[in-house]
């Protein structure tokens, strides 16, 4: 066990040393989405309208870019160390399926912690968003829930590619997410089979949630769909461990 | 006998779908030897090696490393072993040290700086340790790689084409560095193309399309091939032509019953790499045989 956690903490150390000198993808993880939020600022302030309450759709767009980047940053993770072999390298070391995905999964996490947060003040400022703490407290939660979750899937989609370029077929999978996820279209007015798909979009049970704590509801009144968040994650946690190929 | 045995493998075959990597292939490694695997591209070789290390299943056949069933007792056997593989494998973005530190962290958490230093001194990086990989030579990364293999002083080392790539003067160091780890008593599996590092070798397997055509020593490998002798006496040249001639030799010389007018013997062997190009042409030119 102490020396499962060793490895667990050494993969960790090892990502994180990595992650602080990669400018690029902090930039890609931190800056970008800034970015882009501001964009989006720019678009609501052009098509603005006195009945437009755009505190509905801020927040969930905000989780949206939160669930997309931090896939797009960790679905190539697995697939870069398997075909540089330091995936390889790794299991006849010593190293598990649960301890390499583990640490790569507590090392995203920092990143995800701080780019939630960052995000989301940028979100209160832009848009003059008022919460109280709790409230705060309560969106970042489902925001950093949503953040790892997007982790995992990242994970998970890297053990079926070999390649990197394999990865990018599936990124149209997380803007169907977003489809059918009740962010831009809610969900009530979606077609019956297509509210079947909302039921595999994590965006869709954080939606759930944010609409509720937006307009300052507790974060049990759809406790169903908050549960749903830490339980669909751990389902994608098992799946990534079980699908994690060693053997040729 | 079987615990003098590092490795054991009968049988062994490795299918990749309608590819037959490996066919049936029966190797013996006494510990404490380096014991070389000779063949081409495409023999089998690195298939076997990670046969041996647990990477992929066998196809049928048995293997034993180290007392250990490579599949069943992975885990237990990888605390044992040290793999070198034939690409660097390595973090480009972390220096020699954090390279080597993170590999040996799977193994031994404790004393682990000192296993790192002595890893690091061991392959001569000293000076270099603390910068990027990405800065270093190619052999400097295949040493950074050797040191990771060996960091956690395994019983046995698997090493994919470790000179691949670098110059004959690091060549020459890192089979230096072969012969001290197998005098102090690591058992080295070693993977090469050239002929010359495979004589520093205690035995040879000659891989040719998954088949072992030759198993034997060095010295015995090249007994198999022919010696072309000329007497010159008396100005008369005669001129003999014969397989194992340590053994031959002398029944040759009785004839002349050791003369004194004997003033010169040439002697003209085949190499090694004669022998070995020699068994691969002739396997080549006998029909395959279903396996």
């Amino acid at each position: 066990m102490a020396g499962s956690l060793n490895r667990i903490l050494a993969m960790t150390g090892r990502v994180l040393n990595q992650l602080q000198r990669d400018r690029r993808q902090i930039a890609l993880s931190l800056i970008f989405p800034l970015v882009i939020i501001y964009f989006i600022k720019i678009l609501f302030d052009a098509l603005a309208n006195p009945f437009f309450d755009a505190s509905r759709y801020v927040v969930p767009y905000g989780g949206f870019l939160v669930h997309f980047i931090t896939f797009l940053v960790t679905a190539i993770v697995l697939v870069a160390e398997r075909t540089q072999g330091t995936l390889d390298r790794m299991f006849v070391s010593g190293y598990s399926r649960l301890e390499i995905i583990s640490g790569y999964l507590i090392a995203y996490s920092v990143l995800a912690t701080l780019q939630s947060l960052l995000i989301l003040l940028e979100l209160s400022w832009l848009f003059s968003l008022v919460y109280s703490f709790g409230q705060f407290a309560s969106i970042y939660l489902i925001m950093w829930l949503l953040a790892t979750i997007s982790l995992i899937l990242g994970l998970l989609v890297s053990n079926f590619c070999r390649t990197v370029g394999q990865v990018l077929p599936f990124f149209p999978l997380i803007l169907i997410s977003m489809i059918v996820s009740g962010v831009l279209i809610p969900f009530e007015q979606l077609p019956g089979w297509v509210q079947v798909l909302s039921y595999l979009s994590p965006l869709f049970y954080a939606n759930e949630v944010l609409q509720v704590l937006i307009v300052g509801g507790g974060l049990f009144e759809k406790w169903a769909m908050l549960a749903s968040l830490p339980a669909y994650g751990l389902i994608l946690l098992a799946a990534a461990m079980l699908t994690l190929r060693e053997l040729d | 006998m079987e615990n003098e045995l590092a490795v054991s493998v009968q049988g062994l075959q490795k299918n990749y779908g309608s590819i037959q990597a490996l066919r049936g292939v029966d190797l013996r490694v006494e510990r404490g030897q380096i014991y070389g695997l000779l063949g081409p591209n495409g023999a089998g070789k690195t298939t076997l090696i990670r046969s041996l290390i647990g990477s992929t299943k066998g196809s049928a056949g048995m293997i034993s490393v180290l007392g250990m069933d490579p599949t069943r007792e992975k885990r237990n056997l990888r605390k044992h072993i040290g793999y070198m593989p034939q690409t660097p494998a390595l973090y480009d973005d972390l220096s020699a040290r954090e390279n080597i530190r993170f590999f040996g962290l799977a193994h031994k958490p404790h004393d682990l700086n000192h296993l790192v230093d002595e890893a690091i001194e061991f392959v001569g990086l000293s000076e270099r340790a603390r910068d990027p990989l990405h800065k270093l030579s190619g052999g400097m990364k295949q040493r950074v790689s050797l040191a990771c293999a060996l960091v956690h002083q395994p019983e046995m080392l698997f090493l994919d084409e470790p000179t691949s790539g670098i110059d004959p003067q690091l060549r020459e160091a890192f089979w230096l560095h072969f012969k001290n780890l197998a005098a102090s008593g690591v058992t080295i599996l070693v993977s090469t193309h050239q002929m010359d590092e495979a004589l520093d070798c205690d035995r040879l397997a000659v891989l040719q399309q998954g088949q072992v055509l030759a198993d034997d020593s060095p010295r015995q490998l090249l007994w198999k091939g022919q010696a072309r002798i000329k007497l010159t006496r008396g100005g008369t040249v005669e001129e003999f032509q014969t397989e194992n001639y340590p053994e031959q030799l002398p029944a040759i010389l009785q004839r002349y019953g050791l003369d004194p007018a004997i003033d010169r013997i040439e002697v003209e062997e085949d190499t090694l790499e004669d022998v070995i190009l020699s068994l691969i042409h002739q396997r080549s030119a006998k029909p395959q045989k279903d396996s």
